[in-house]
């Protein structure tokens, strides 16, 4: 049994927990189950859930916030200022929410089943120009961000403005856009870092949230056996991606602010409680419309502070 | 020039038919040029609002994802009927008559067949982003200002469509061109020699004077 | 059967299919959709109750490539830079340029010709095509020259020749066709043609004068401009320096600063302006929807082989043959270096008798793969590398080699596509004349070539200080 994994851009370690259930996946099945993976020759990446949706690959990744009308249910997650502090934290709520029948029944239209998911750290900004540690300094500033996070700067008179994300150093570059909300291994691979004068260690505004997907079909075709292999690889896969995403990527982030004199810009508690009272629209608003739509996402919202409640031991 | 075609006509259904697609394939090549017209204007507005106005045009990128298929699409069968498509002739340009036509029929017959399961594809493209029961009948939209991506996915199988009328009539044409036989078969795209290419090229170029 | 022999057959199938005379688009499309019916049902062990399924999913998975793949910003470029180069005809830049080149460089031995190649190098800086620059200054500049007792065959081959140089002069529609294939970044290759393309019109210019010296029978020099009708000239075709410098700078400020923006916005602007040029020179309403349909219809060809062929890409993604073809080549036991050469030879003999797009498309997603792999990697720093160069520099470098051997086959018989449009201008040159004509230039075109190929600074000097 092969099953084709559609995934994109090159390995590293957004992929690296896809990497490692392949392996223990083949290893409990002697071989007899395996998984070859494509970095983007299978489908384009806003395109995997019509993949799976089709047959076409039985597992794929995506982001929730490429395509919102796909997967109204999972977008929760990447509301503003959730209060995720760090990547163990992200995939608890991740989780929980996968777990939920609404969200499950979402992804069912696409024939999808959710199997983990790709803990993404906060998109944090890097910025050209003085370092800007107030929200009022956000008044008038041209960011690089999408969807309900371009939302947030927006509402604290930020100026959200497209560009791919291939375009993002030269947009940079030419001025284009003030400062850049990715994650750290993208603002390292994008080389936006190699631009910045600063970083916002502690802003955490929201991240983006990209789950593994099967097909329905496919799984629930495999042996037991075999279904046994997949679903006891998923923990020690997170395990593995949160591992070598600390040792890999967040070490280095650290060495290469150093290392490049890029300045660390800290909020105060006020400053943070203001952003997070100039976007409590947002969340607001979400509730709105998702449950118009007949989605339980008053519920769904109130799980997630819960649980990040609970995990802050409040 | 545009109308240049090397396609000949008489008083003939078919060749009736054939410049009535015309006509509609014409005005639809006319809106995909228009088209490309709105996009440099688009970045214009978009340049001069960020550079002036510190006002970047909201959502620049999705709306290029949204004339694209606009420019891309509309003028296919346009393009088909005028034989703009490339291909290579080095051997089928030594054929003559019957011998032409049959292999014109087969290659255009497998193209019809492409075009047609494209259609049932690319339906099924336009249906899974299609909700009579959303906002905006939407299941998918656009990453930065969320445009509804159905009306540009249905754009595929309506231009394909159009398409498999222009090939099918094509059809019709090699079939009363292989019953006829002779080298002057109505309501399809004559082979034209690079000479002949060439020479269109002149007029086009030349005609700029006048 | 293995899925990489599955895809053997069907590219062998597409062969079939382009010889036969199927548009290369729709070849490419159905042998794609075909090769993903087969993978599917392999898939299910050919069981006859499984056929419909396969047909299902190979026509549901081909079925989005056309809208997802054409969705795309960076694709925006081709249509604007095709109009940009109908624009400039009818806002008058051509003769502009031609006789301020005449002004300037007329001197030289074989003066009229050394003008007309660095006319038609202007005219690259606002045409993304070679043929339409070769049908253009067959009829302004080859009049000129037999008047003043050029060789007939010689007048002919400088402007088929000349007419290439379009491709590599940004804008190219072709190399923004590469970068989107390869998915590399677009300013960089459009910077990166740049000086090769100047350095193409610097060897024609020397072949000529070289060829003049020793034969002043092919042409003579004409002088006697004073400077100040040399500066007057440059009046009119200055707005062609003005496209290029916002081109340019919307790619890589000269001056060391902060670019202006993306290329797609810089593209778009260039031809704003010479629209406007156009609208202020007269142009009507019947001759603009005129250039409106001939775009349209260029432009929607370009997409339609480009969807065609991905379709077949994606078929290549599924039977995997990418990676089988460029472990292969990895495998071979000769020099990275000789491997290199035999496959720009390869593009050569290929070029004699397909498109140079449709050539291009259809080959590079395997062959692409292999050169990266053939250098180390995507990702290989320049000191780990067999070419001395980093991973997304040799995808740079070879892009202009593959770009600039296609555009030799344009001046190649048997089917020179710029040969057959000056001979199809000019009825008093025969193919065969421009043929001749031209043959000089297979020389200038070897030796750049080899000089692309031994000093791969040329074409990554601009591009890296990007
Ligand atoms: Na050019
Ligand atoms: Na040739």
């Amino acid at each position: 049994e092969e099953w084709n994994v559609s995934v994109w851009g090159k390995r590293r370690a957004f992929t690296e927990h896809v990497e490692k259930l392949a392996e223990l996946v083949s290893e409990k099945t002697n071989g007899e189950f395996t998984m070859n993976i494509s970095y983007g020759g299978l489908s384009k990446n806003t395109e995997n859930l019509d993949g799976i949706s089709i047959g076409a690959f039985e597992m794929a990744q995506f982001c929730a916030g490429y395509h919102e009308d796909k997967n109204p249910t999972i977008t929760v997650l990447e509301l503003p200022f959730l209060g995720v502090r760090n990547l163990e934290e992200e995939v608890a709520v991740s989780h929980m929410i996968y777990d939920h029948p609404a969200v499950q029944e979402d992804l069912a239209r696409w024939n999808a089943k959710l199997l983990m998911t790709s803990p993404m750290p906060q998109y944090n900004l890097v910025g050209t120009g003085d370092p800007r540690s107030t929200v009022e300094s956000f008044d008038g500033m041209r960011v690089r961000a999408t969807g309900g996070l371009g939302e947030a700067f927006k509402a604290v008179g930020g100026v959200p403005t497209s560009v791919p994300s291939n375009e993002a150093y030269n947009a940079m570059e030419a001025n284009v856009v003030d400062t850049v909300a990715f994650a750290q291994h993208a603002h390292l691979s994008f080389r936006t870092i190699d631009q910045a004068k600063w970083w916002t260690a502690n802003l955490n505004p929201g991240t983006v949230n990209c789950p593994i997907v099967v097909n329905i079909d496919a799984y629930e075709g495999l042996s037991d056996d075999h279904r046994e292999a997949l679903d006891s690889s998923v923990d020690e896969s997170i395990q593995y991606y949160l591992d070598n995403y600390q040792s890999n990527v967040l070490t280095k982030w650290d060495e290469i602010l150093a290392e490049k004199g890029v300045t660390k810009v800290e909020f105060s508690d006020e400053e943070l409680q203001k952003f997070r009272d100039a976007t409590k629209g947002i969340a607001d608003k979400w509730i709105e419309e998702k449950s118009a739509q007949g989605i339980p996402a008053q519920e769904l919202y109130d799980m997630v502070v819960a649980k990040l409640n609970e995990l802050h031991g409040m | 020039m545009a109308g240049s075609s090397a396609v000949l006509e008489d008083g003939s259904t078919l060749s009736r038919l054939d410049r009535g697609i015309y006509r509609i394939e014409r005005f639809l090549g006319v809106i995909s040029g228009l088209s490309v017209l709105a996009l440099m204007l688009l970045a214009v507005v978009s340049v001069s609002g960020r550079n002036f106005f510190n006002a970047p045009l909201p959502g620049y990128v999705d709306w290029i994802q949204i004339a694209m298929p606009l420019i891309a699409f509309l003028g296919i069968s346009f393009a088909q009927r005028d034989g703009t498509h490339i291909r290579m002739d080095i051997v089928i340009g030594r054929l003559k008559g019957r011998a032409l036509w049959t292999a014109e029929l087969l290659t255009t017959l497998a193209t019809l067949l492409l075009i047609a399961l494209l259609i049932w594809g690319s339906w099924a493209h336009f249906g899974r982003s299609f909700d009579w029961n959303a906002p905006n009948f939407s299941r998918d939209s656009t990453i930065d200002i969320g445009l509804p991506l159905w009306p540009a996915k249905l754009l595929v199988p309506v231009a394909f469509s159009v398409m498999a009328l222009r090939l099918t009539l094509q059809l019709w044409g090699y079939v009363v061109a292989i019953v006829k036989g002779g080298d002057e078969p109505i309501a399809v795209p004559l082979m034209k020699s690079a000479a002949e290419l060439a020479a269109e090229e002149a007029e086009h170029v030349s005609a700029l004077d006048r | 059967m293995s899925s990489i022999e599955i895809g053997l057959w069907v590219s062998g199938g597409l062969l079939v299919l382009v010889v036969l005379g199927m548009r290369v688009a729709f070849a490419a499309g159905a042998a794609g959709l075909a090769g993903l019916i087969w993978i599917f049902w392999e898939k299910k062990d050919y069981a006859w109750d499984q056929l419909g399924w396969a047909l299902g999913v190979a026509v549901k998975t081909a079925g989005q490539v056309p809208h997802s793949k054409i969705a795309s910003q960076e694709l925006s470029l081709i249509p604007v830079f095709i109009l940009i180069g109908y624009m400039a005809y009818y806002a008058g830049l051509t003769t502009a340029l031609f006789d301020a080149a005449k002004k300037w460089l007329g001197w030289l031995p074989g003066g009229m010709a050394v003008s007309t190649v660095f006319a038609t190098a202007g005219f690259s800086a606002v045409s993304g095509a070679s043929v339409a620059t070769s049908a253009v200054f067959a009829r302004i500049a080859i009049p000129e020259m037999l008047k003043l007792g050029y060789d007939k065959r010689f007048a002919a081959g400088v402007v088929a020749a000349g007419g290439t140089l379009a491709s590599l002069i940004p804008p190219s529609a072709i190399l923004v066709i590469y970068a989107i294939i390869v998915e590399q970044d677009v300013g960089k290759l459009l910077l990166a043609g740049f000086i090769p393309g100047v350095f193409s019109a610097v060897v024609y210019g020397g072949i000529i004068v070289g060829l003049a010296l020793l034969r002043p029978s092919l042409g003579p020099s004409v002088g006697g401009f004073s400077w100040g009708e040399r500066i007057k000239s440059l009046l009119p075709a200055f707005p062609i320096f003005f496209v290029v410098f916002i081109i340019i700078s919307f790619i890589y400020n000269p001056f060391g600063g902060d670019p202006l923006g993306t290329p797609t916005e810089g593209g778009a602007l260039g031809a704003a302006l010479i629209f406007v040029m156009a609208l202020v020179k007269g142009m009507k309403w019947s001759e603009l929807k005129d250039a409106l349909l001939e775009t349209a219809k260029l432009a929607t060809m370009i997409f339609t082989i480009i969807w065609g062929v991905l379709i077949y890409v994606r078929f290549l993604g599924f039977a995997n043959l990418p990676r089988a073809f460029s472990e292969w080549i990895q495998g071979l036991d000769q020099s990275p270096m000789m491997t290199l050469v035999m496959i720009l030879l390869a593009y050569a003999v290929l070029g004699m008798f397909m498109d140079a797009i449709g050539m291009l498309l259809l080959t590079l997603p395997v062959v692409y793969p292999a050169v990266m792999a053939l250098n180390g990697g995507d990702l290989v720093s320049a000191a780990d590398s067999t070419f001395g160069m980093s991973g997304p520099m040799c995808a740079v470098w070879f892009g202009i080699l593959v770009v600039k051997m296609a555009e030799f086959c344009l001046i190649t018989p048997p089917i020179g596509l710029n040969c057959f449009v000056v001979a199809g201008v000019r009825p008093e040159v025969s193919v065969q004349d421009v043929f001749r004509g031209v043959t000089p230039f297979f020389v200038a075109d070897a030796l750049t070539i080899a000089g692309l190929v031994a000093f791969p600074g040329i074409v990554l000097w601009l591009p890296s200080l990007v």
